[in-house]
């Protein structure tokens, strides 16, 4: 069997098995040592622990499960619904302001949190009833929140980019200031579809003659700028090289579980507990994903299967930005069925030396690849987003929520396209800051 | 289904509290490693130290904490999972399926914990250490891949056999839980 026939066995091998909807960490670790043992013996079995925790065993990844805990530890707080309840208070007399609020809360939560479904979830409690209380239609309102959720995983700090950061070998803090100005800009677009859409159905609040004043306006800004200064502490300790990712995390965890004790009361044991075991769940889960993926890139580089890929699309002399569609369209399609964290462990080592060779910037890629695990969110059938809305809102059906979320999913296509365009949104700042 | 109503078997509910306590240890895992992280960038930064044993000791920590936690993130669902096929499925067939791909996780933990056995061994008995000044012995860094993984199988075994039983609903989903 040649390298490439090898390949499509492995596809079609792990698409099976992960089919059966076994945890997807043990699918591919299942995968990467059936080959092992039938390619190259018995004994390949001992290269696994070895593998594995060597792998593991990365100062890097500490980040990881800092950042996780982090989010944790604001999300189990009020600090969502404070942040979108400022925000509504600041921009009642823009039209379309609550749904331009929630996705402005969703952007800045999601600094904080660096999860979609958190976002998604912390906003939405409170921003879908209070949206169509006030006027909105179930579609804008939903499908509003559950796009706004996507922006946790572009917007620093972002779990998705530190898991393509130790996947690609490439810097974290550059990719996290890489992510800035695409995320203001996918906000942005997001903002002006709802403000449209508002003023194209005429939608008008029902209290729209309330007047705010200034103390109610700055009343909760206290409650929230700790947190906001954090965040901006940890990424300016980043681009600084004040301190690596793991050690920013850390201090940022610490300061958001202190904060939230302080703050919002949060200090019975149980509620610690939440945090703490909501964060063992997300980061062992995805610790799990790292590990056996480091198998699975062992077993396919073991197998000349990564090297005979890129090799094979090399030879192929088509246009690198018909690559750059290929893979944009795959990722979109592997997006509507696997989380972001098995797309990006299981696709990176092979798309990388393809990325490389095409002369494309692997943090430009970090960052339109992003932007494409934000669609799969909010994607059907198994898009994240999508179902952690119909939760907070059960009697709002799918096919409504779908039906809002579409025009934010060609808001993230145009900003595909943007970034295609112009590639230095993604990498001016960062040029700027650390050259 | 009565699932709720039935009572477990003593080893299954044993193998549920250790994973449970597992848990727990590893979540305070985190939270040290939360910890000593703070102190690390305290001695660097406001004493002008360098760090010693600190940074081994959190990367170490964390992938125990990985290991060892894992089993209680099998028992409460929260490796994630590509759910199409089973939401297509009416539950007997569902059943099915997750026999076959928890059968492909257990005979992919044991042979993990077959290798990790024999290599945690050999870190023992030579008494190996980390090549930095702290020299941290590989025996304690590693002891969390086999008790791990250990715990792990029998989880899975459990959940196994709660589903073959019809004790459990396959996958936690209800017959009404359609794609």
């Amino acid at each position: 069997m040649t390298p490439l026939q090898v390949g499509l066995l492995i596809f079609v091998v792990t698409v099976a098995v992960l089919a059966t909807g076994l945890p997807i960490a043990f699918g591919m670790g299942a995968v990467a040592l059936a080959f092992m043992l039938v390619f190259d013996g018995w004994n390949s079995v001992h290269f696994v622990p070895e593998t594995v925790f060597a792998g593991l065993s990365d100062f890097t990844l500490v980040s990881l499960p800092m950042f996780i805990i982090m989010g944790a530890a604001v999300a189990s707080s009020r600090a969502g619904s404070d942040l979108y309840e400022a925000l509504a208070r600041w921009l009642h007399k823009v039209p379309g302001s609550l749904v331009i609020s929630n996705i402005g809360a969703c952007a800045l939560f999601s600094a904080l949190t660096g999860s979609s479904p958190a976002t998604c979830a912390a906003i939405g409690k409170m921003g879908i009833p209070e949206m169509r209380k006030r006027g909105y239609d179930a579609d804008l309102a939903t499908g509003a929140i559950a796009a706004g959720g996507t922006l946790g995983i572009l917007i620093p700090p972002s779990i998705t980019m530190i898991l393509y950061g130790i996947a690609s070998e490439t810097s974290i803090g550059r990719l996290f200031i890489a992510g800035i100005i695409p995320g203001l800009m996918l906000t942005g677009l997001f903002m002006a579809w709802a403000m449209f859409l508002s003023w194209k159905r005429g939608t008008r609040l029902i209290d729209e003659d309330r007047v705010y004043t200034l103390a109610e306006k700055l009343e909760l800004l206290p409650k929230l700028l700790p947190f906001m200064a954090v965040i901006a502490g940890v990424v300016y300790a980043l681009y600084g090289g004040i301190a690596t990712p793991s050690e920013a995390a850390g201090v940022g965890a610490m300061l958001c579980l202190l904060m939230v004790v302080v703050i919002y009361r949060v200090w019975r044991p149980m509620d610690l507990w939440a945090i703490l075991r909501d964060g063992l769940r997300e980061s062992g889960m995805l610790m799990m994903i790292i590990g056996t993926s480091i198998l699975f890139g062992y077993m396919m580089s073991s197998l000349q299967v990564t090297q005979s890929v890129a090799q094979a699309i090399g030879e192929m002399q088509v246009n690198r930005w018909l690559v750059m569609a290929a893979i944009n369209l795959l990722l979109l399609v592997a997006g509507m069925f696997l989380p972001p964290a098995a797309i990006i462990l299981m696709t990176t080592p092979i798309l990388m030396p393809v990325i490389n060779a095409a002369g494309f910037d692997p943090i430009w890629f970090g960052v339109v690849l992003t932007i494409n695990m934000e669609l799969g969110l909010i994607t059907p059938p198994v898009g994240l987003n999508l179902f952690v809305i119909n939760g907070i809102t059960p009697d709002v059906r799918l096919p409504t929520i779908l039906k809002g979320a579409l025009p934010f999913m060609g808001c993230m296509v145009v900003a595909i396209l943007i970034l295609c365009v112009f590639p230095g949104l993604a990498t001016w700042l960062l040029t700027q800051l650390m050259g | 289904m009565s699932s709720e109503a039935r009572p477990l078997p003593a080893w299954v509910v044993a193998v549920q509290a250790l994973s449970r306590a597992f848990g727990v240890f590893s979540a305070g895992l985190i939270l040290l490693s939360v910890g000593v992280i703070c102190q690390m960038v305290f001695v660097r930064a406001v004493l002008g130290q360098s760090s010693i044993w600190q940074t081994e000791f959190v990367t170490f920590a964390l992938v125990a904490a990985t290991f060892l936690g894992a089993p209680y993130i099998l028992l409460t669902r929260g490796h994630v999972a590509v759910d199409v096929l089973p939401l297509m499925l009416a539950t007997p067939a569902r059943r099915w399926l997750h026999m076959a791909g928890h059968l492909v996780m257990l005979a992919f933990c044991l042979a993990f914990l077959y290798a990790a056995v024999p290599w945690w061994v050999e870190a023992w008995t030579s008494g190996q250490t980390t090549p930095s000044i702290w020299r941290a012995r590989m025996w304690i860094a590693t002891l969390a891949l086999p008790a791990g993984l250990a715990l792990l199988c029998l989880q899975c075994v459990a959940q196994l056999w709660l589903v073959h039983r019809q004790i459990e609903l396959p996958f936690g989903l209800s017959p009404d839980d359609r794609l």
